[in-house]
């Protein structure tokens, strides 16, 4: 099995042996990233996140966390409820959750650059509002840094 | 010589003297009657509830497992139009009606849900008309209670709740001259006396304001002195108070049964224990029921002497009808019905009074014990109990099998089980012994055992996170060890086999557990290094700076330990271990809520590299024998511990849902002889095996690239290397020198793939 992969390799690497000249000329865009879905396939998340963020919007800050985590422990590993967790933290003005909880949000975010950014910028906002302002630059390079 | 002046004054101060007192004695009567009777609000206990569960469309959970929660909760199989808690199924689906309920967030009313199953997860949740449900919550279970000192337990009911025909059949059966009398009732205590006076001693008579006073204010004690007192109070309680203030504190206040060390008090909670329902849905035969069960909610209990409380209830039917309360066709109609009490098992003040307990633990940092022991408070935790009591059947049941085989004598094997969430860091089963049900010593707590081995991680997590000198290929001796340091004896671990093993690669150095290349590694990183990687795993208890520490010689308890397992199950984050979710007041109004927190304690690269390792501790290490429970493909990251002659075992592991910790040992630190493998780990495996886990896949963060290792030399393989494998490394501290099973092939391959990798960075930029 392993040999054959290691030959798929090879196939594959001389292809691109073959098709680097022709690209080699100006460096090709990046392909457009897929814009973020909106709600995610499971119901009983959307549901919730529509809830959390309904009360979010009207200051009901401790109704929008409880909503959350019990999306979170639905899909604990779903990046976008832990970044909507931040951002939840950061109109609490809890700044060491909300970083952390942006951090958490990146340690599942795989390959969705545009999360990451977004969570580096909720870290941003949170180092300023600590007068962190040095580390608030610092993130938002991390954030300039994932495209 | 009769001075008939001197006998009459005598006599006149003697009736004053007399009266003066018998005032004062009224006046003193009077005034505790009063002051009792009003400040006395009832003590209600901090009610305490599981998890509730969720049911959505995707869930993995097997529809009997759903039952079983609803039984527990009192739910009864079949539909009772027009009520609530019950539940109908057949195969495929399940139909609950749910009962209505007061959560953190606000009362759910009372609601139809249909759920379709499919093999062991729910395919659909649904309305009573059909329509889909993103999510239905289930009422949660009351696991116990925080209760005031003599264990009395009720729920509160307004008269107005009380069914009609449970006052009427009260009165009926107690007291029929109820609303005429004035706390007394002369014919009532006609046969009173009559029987006294044929010796049969002091009973009945007694009206209900007498009852309520005997249970109020007095003691149990029959003597003649003490029913004066009662019916002197009860004219008193009458005087100051109408008929409907009386009758409602009496329902509230009746004794109805016991179960194990709980008092059952009150009609609001009778109507729940034994049918499983609120008061204002009893039906005649069932308020019968209860009445009949004042005389002696022993001797006529629906439980245990079925036959007798039937009769007796039969009897109150009868007198409700004679009365007029009844008409003939509701008599037996009640009459032919069954006493429809629904058994479950005795809980007691908890069924998980180890769980229990950790709750009552945290809530004593934010609220007083009397106000939790009296104000009714309503604790929301997070005790899954599917989790709960698949680890109570584990550890009874190897435990038993261990202590057949090992005969040790008295007392027995005992053990200990955590089960957190590797994500919230909630807490979903705890077990405190064997005795599962036992109130006491709760070894999860409060057992600060040896660690040994399972510390071992620390030190491994430390060596990882220094990439340029440790990798999980890095050669570490592990031929005899000395550690010399002055004002000690010298330190000389050896190995679990006896045998030193030379250079072997970091990662299989954890994975056998071997001491001496242990000690070498840890030492040469620092003690103080590694003790403060232990802290930052969220261990508070201060550790000696000595080598040894390395190895384990540290006090800790399976919840410490749980805590810094936890740091590493969540990759990195640190999640204090949690219990409670909310509370709320008596009637609803959120006081607290616990919140999540998570603080990145760890980089994620090193996490990463630390649970490989721990992973193939499971696949290819000391704890190899878990595939005979839980399959490879789950991935489950673990470290078997075993401490000096074997008086402690010890398995920690997690996949990639829960975190579980085991520990087995004998409570007087006797040699057990058994092994982290041999004994806690067969408790951890029988116990996931039990909850479907999910297997472990951690996100590979950035700073880490897998490459093919021979294993013979460490070095660098490709396709001709035989048994190479893929391990993790942080990017650019892999070994660059080629293995001399790669071939000269691999090499112009590997060449091939660089290039390709330089053009796929440009093409995407990353």
């Amino acid at each position: 099995m392993r040999t054959l992969l290691a030959f798929l390799a090879i196939a594959v690497a001389g292809c691109a042996t073959v098709r680097q000249p022709e690209l080699g000329g100006p460096a090709p865009l990046p392909a457009p990233l897929p814009e973020p879905a909106a709600r995610t396939e499971n119901l009983a998340i959307a549901g919730l996140l529509d809830g959390a963020r309904a009360d979010a919007a009207s200051g009901r800050l401790v109704n929008a966390a409880a909503s959350l985590e019990r999306a979170l422990r639905i899909e604990p590993r779903n990046p976008r409820l832990w970044q909507e967790l931040a951002r939840v933290r950061l109109k609490q003005g809890d700044y060491a959750q909300a970083e952390s909880t942006a951090a958490r949000s990146n340690s599942w975010a795989g390959s969705d650059s545009a999360l990451r950014a977004e969570n580096w910028r909720l870290i941003a906002h949170a180092r300023e509002a600590r007068g962190d302002a040095e580390g608030a630059k610092g993130a938002l390079e991390a954030a300039e840094r994932q495209r | 010589m009769f001075d008939r002046a001197k006998f009459w004054r005598y006599t006149r101060y003697t009736v004053l003297t007399v009266a003066l007192l018998a005032a004062g004695f009224t006046l003193y009567l009077d005034f505790r009657v009063r002051s009792e009777f009003e400040g006395r609000r009832f003590a209600l206990p901090a009610r305490i509830y599981a998890r509730p569960l969720e049911l959505h469309a995707g869930l993995h959970i097997a529809q009997i497992d759903v039952v079983r929660e609803l039984q527990e909760a009192g739910y009864g199989q079949g539909p009772r139009e027009g009520d609530s808690g019950w539940f109908a199924n057949d195969n495929d689906w399940l139909e609950v009606a749910v009962r209505p309920f007061v959560f953190w967030d606000g009362l759910q009313p009372a609601k139809r849900v249909r759920v379709a199953f499919d093999g062991g997860a729910v395919k659909a949740v649904q309305d009573a008309e059909g329509r889909e449900l993103p999510l239905a919550r289930l009422e949660p279970l009351a696991i116990g209670g925080i209760y005031p000192a003599n264990n009395e337990d009720r729920v509160l009911v307004r008269l107005s709740e009380v069914p009609k025909q449970m006052v009427q059949a009260l009165i009926a059966t107690e007291d029929r001259n109820f609303y005429a009398h004035h706390g007394f009732d002369l014919r009532g205590i006609a046969r009173a006396a009559f029987s006294f006076l044929r010796l049969k001693g002091l009973q009945g008579g007694s009206t209900l304001t007498q009852q309520l006073v005997k249970n109020f204010f007095l003691t149990p004690e029959r003597t003649l002195s003490r029913k004066v007192t009662e019916l002197f109070m009860a004219v008193l309680l009458e005087i100051h108070y109408d008929k409907d203030e009386i009758l409602e504190t009496y329902f509230n206040e009746i004794y109805l049964g016991q179960d194990r060390d709980r008092a059952i008090h009150g009609v609001g909670l009778a109507s729940l224990f034994y049918f499983g329902k609120t008061v204002e849905h009893l039906t005649l035969a069932e308020s019968a029921l209860l009445v009949g069960m004042v005389k002696g909610p022993a001797f006529y209990d629906p439980f245990r002497n079925p036959e007798r409380a039937l009769e007796r209830r039969n009897l109150v039917l009868r007198e409700t009808k004679d009365r007029g309360f009844a008409t003939m066709e509701e008599y037996s109609k009640a009459r032919a019905a069954d006493l429809g009490v629904s058994q479950k098992a005795a809980m007691g003040t908890s069924p998980h009074p180890a769980f229990l307990d950790l709750v009552h633990r945290q809530l004593r940092r934010d609220y007083d014990e009397a106000d939790l022991r009296s104000e009714g408070l309503r604790v929301f935790t997070t005790l899954a109990p599917r989790v709960q009591t698949a680890a109570e059947r584990a550890l009874e049941r190897k435990i038993a099998q261990f202590d057949r085989g090992k005969i040790f004598g008295e007392p027995g094997l005992e053990g200990a089980v955590v089960v957190t969430d590797t994500q919230s860091g909630e807490v979903q089963a705890l077990v405190g012994g064997r005795d599962v049900r036992f109130r006491g010593f709760n070894r999860a707590l409060d057992a600060a055992r040896p660690v040994g081995s399972l510390l071992k991680p620390a030190i491994y997590l430390t060596a990882l996170a220094d990439p340029a000198h440790y990798t999980l290929v890095t050669p570490i001796d592990d031929g005899p060890f000395v550690w010399k340091s002055r004002g000690a004896p010298d330190w000389e671990p050896t190995n679990y086999d006896k045998t030193f093993h030379g250079a072997v690669p970091l990662r299989s150095a954890l994975a056998h557990s071997y001491n001496a290349a242990t000690a070498r590694l840890g030492t040469d990183i620092g003690v103080e290094k590694v003790l403060a990687t232990i802290k930052r795993l969220g261990i508070e208890r201060e550790m000696q700076p000595y080598a040894s520490t390395l190895l384990g010689a540290v006090d800790l308890s399976p919840l410490e330990v749980a805590q810094m397992y936890q740091t590493i199950a969540s990759g990195g984050f640190r999640t204090p271990l949690r219990a409670i979710r909310e509370v709320t007041t008596q009637d609803g109004r959120p006081l607290k809520r616990y919140a999540l927190a998570v603080e990145q304690a760890f980089a994620p690269e090193p996490m990463y590299l630390i649970t490989a390792a721990m992973q193939g501790v499971v696949r290819e290490g000391t704890a190899q024998s878990l595939k005979n429970w839980v399959p490879l493909e789950t991935a489950v990251a673990g470290k078997t511990g075993t401490t000096t002659e074997q008086r402690d075992a010890w398995f920690a592991g997690f996949t990639g849902d829960r975190l579980g910790i085991v520990w087995i040992g004998y409570d007087d630190n006797r040699a057990a002889r058994l092994s982290g493998a041999g004994a806690a780990l067969p408790v951890w495996g029988e116990m996931m095996a039990a909850l479907a886990p999910e297997p472990l896949a951690l996100p590979k963060p950035d700073g880490i690239e897998n490459v093919l290792i021979d294993p013979e030399s460490g070095l660098r393989a490709d396709f001709a290397c035989p048994g190479a494998v893929e391990l993790p490394f942080a990017l650019g501290s892999a070994p660059a020198e080629r293995a001399p099973c790669a071939s000269a092939l691999g090499a112009a391959v590997e060449g091939v793939k660089q290039q390709a990798k330089s053009w796929m960075q440009r093409l995407f930029g990353r």
